[in-house]
């Protein structure tokens, strides 16, 4: 016998239903959650209140600097300091963009770091990046930081096959007299726990981590160790049930719930080897880690750690609402970067030159009608990029038109029908049919014929420029 | 003068290149003629010229067929105060 299939009777509806409340399109598209998560772990149900998410003091941090740097030619002092200035206006005064770290080892990183602090912007807080060494907390004394990042390896292929420690006990000890060090020169340690996604979680991570809570306690509040989860090899996986050492839920409840590390005080730390760095990130958020770590446009080390305007976005998603930030510096970010020479890819979200640019001419017809048929949200408004159309053979007369009246700047009433298009679009269709093109019509070629087809309205265009 | 009709398969035998005595008027645009996107296009804006009308652009592209359009090109000049041969 089949089981009984529940029936959904299709009510007569005249009125579109837009789901407006979701995808309010002025801002990004709101993810919200109607229910508690439940994972298994150990055999035992553990529940997660992913709501809470809105109300938790959920923040973005940056790395561009140290992990973004170590993928790319070195910034000059002048790029870091711009970006860093764009970065704190995009993180706006409640720093949402919360902190972003320094190298601190060459006379070039300490004068940035100097010349970033000078611009007295509250947000980004300026943190350092150290080895676990003792002598390196100078570094961090010397430029006056209050909070480091050090490196503390964890997974047997680091502390066994790197840093050739003979055991977890001599690795532990060693790890933990830097920390001592670092209360000690009065500076909040970063433990930043490497390659944990590979790591023997009961037999290194959660000991290690108990040790750093119980030195934490003979510490004021703000010296005690922060946790970075370093996934550095892109191994961590969001999946509810995935096993430990991969999985994102299981390694935040066990530090989180068990050891006790307070939300405020972890951190996500992801890489892309496997496609996964965003919504990692963002798992590790839900799950209870506080600080998601990013860089800009995904730059760092091979294929890169979660996009901080990826993040930016689904913090909005999330908190539904700004929150002080401006997304528009995202763009001048991306301007900024390719102005330097960083390559963003065309079709790389928020930011490609090509991300809202469609070469389809069905979903330019769609655009022509209602934007947000085929836009994702108000990109004009949130990134001062309208959605736009490439002209290709693909492209038809509705994309013609589409490019047009975006060319003129012509809005509502003022939009020429696609009647008067056809010639450019009869020249479009001719350049594939009759001359065998292959490659887009560039904006350029573009602007040229509709100097000649369209006279009154270049003219006008000429004059509002 | 030519009639509406006669007018309205000269212009389709010229953008789609037909011979006028192959189009008849219940020949499809699309379906009989082959007229793709781009040439629908042409079309509207090609009777416009030869009418001197303006006409509405859906409207325009919802007809299917030459009747069709004759009669629609014929109401249109009518209510634009055009004359023509009916």
């Amino acid at each position: 016998m089949s089981k009984p299939r529940k029936h959904h009777s299709l009510p007569d509806v005249t009125r579109p239903n837009l789901l407006e409340d979701i995808f309010p399109y002025d801002l990004p598209p709101r993810i919200r959650f109607d229910g508690p998560v439940v994972e298994y772990i150990d055999g035992k149900p553990a529940q997660f209140d992913f709501a809470s998410v809105a109300t938790r003091d959920i923040v973005i941090t940056d790395t561009t600097f140290r992990d973004g740097q170590q993928s790319l030619p070195p910034y000059t002092v002048d790029q870091m300091v711009k970006i860093y200035d764009l970065l704190s206006r995009l993180g706006g005064p409640h720093g949402v963009v919360r902190q972003t770290e320094f190298f601190l080892y060459t006379k070039n990183d300490r004068l940035a770091l100097d010349k970033c602090r000078e611009l007295g912007h509250k947000y980004p807080e300026c943190t350092g990046w150290i080895r676990a060494v003792k002598g390196d907390f100078r570094l961090v004394k010397e430029v006056g930081l209050k909070e480091t990042g050090m490196l503390t390896s964890c997974s047997d292929y680091h502390i066994f096959h790197k840093l050739k420690f003979r055991s977890h006990k001599e690795c532990m000890d060693s790890y933990c007299e830097v920390v001592q060090a670092a209360f000690d020169a009065g500076v909040r340690p970063r433990c930043h726990l490497e390659d944990v996604t590979r790591a023997d979680i009961d037999l290194f991570v959660l000991p290690f981590v108990d040790r750093l809570m119980e030195m934490s306690e003979q510490v004021p509040e703000d010296l005690a160790a922060k946790v970075r989860l370093c996934d550095t090899m892109g191994f961590g996986v969001s999946y509810p049930g995935a096993e430990l050492p991969r999985s994102i839920p299981k390694l935040i409840y066990r530090l989180n719930k068990e050891i006790g590390v307070p939300s405020s005080r972890l951190e996500w730390h992801g890489h892309n080897d496997f496609h996964k760095v965003h919504v990692n990130g963002a798992t590790a958020w839900l799950y209870g880690c506080d600080a998601l770590n990013s860089t800009l446009f995904g730059f760092g080390e091979r294929t890169g750690n979660p996009p901080l305007e990826g993040a930016v976005m689904e913090y909005i998603a999330l908190k539904g609402g700004l929150c002080g930030i401006d997304t528009l510096a995202i763009t001048e970010l991306a301007d900024y970067m390719r102005s330097i020479g960083l390559p963003i890819p065309g079709n790389y979200p928020f930011a490609g030159h090509a991300f809202n640019v469609t070469r389809a001419g069905i979903h330019a017809g769609g655009l022509r009608q209602d934007e947000r048929i085929y836009n994702i949200f108000d990109t004009e408004k949130l990134l001062g990029r309208p959605p736009r159309v490439a002209i290709t053979d693909k492209s038809g007369a509705d994309g013609v038109v589409h490019w047009v009246n975006d060319f003129f700047g012509l809005r509502d009433e003022d939009r020429i029908n696609k009647i008067k298009v056809h010639k450019l679009a009869r020249w479009v269709i001719d350049q594939y049919e009759v001359d065998g093109r292959l490659t887009a019509i560039s904006d350029q070629e573009l602007a040229a014929k509709a100097k000649e087809f369209f006279p009154d309205y270049w003219a006008k265009y000429k004059a509002n420029a | 003068m030519a009639t509406v009709e006669e007018r309205v398969k000269a212009v389709t035998a010229r953008v789609l290149r037909f011979d006028p005595k192959d189009i008849q008027p219940e020949s499809s645009f699309t379906e009989d003629l082959g007229a793709e996107s781009v040439q629908s296009i042409e079309l509207v804006a090609m009777f416009e010229e030869e009418f001197g009308i303006e006409m509405d652009e859906d409207a325009a592209l919802s007809v299917t067929t030459v009747g069709g359009a004759v009669e629609f090109i014929t109401n249109v000049c009518k209510a634009q105060g055009v004359a023509v041969e009916e």
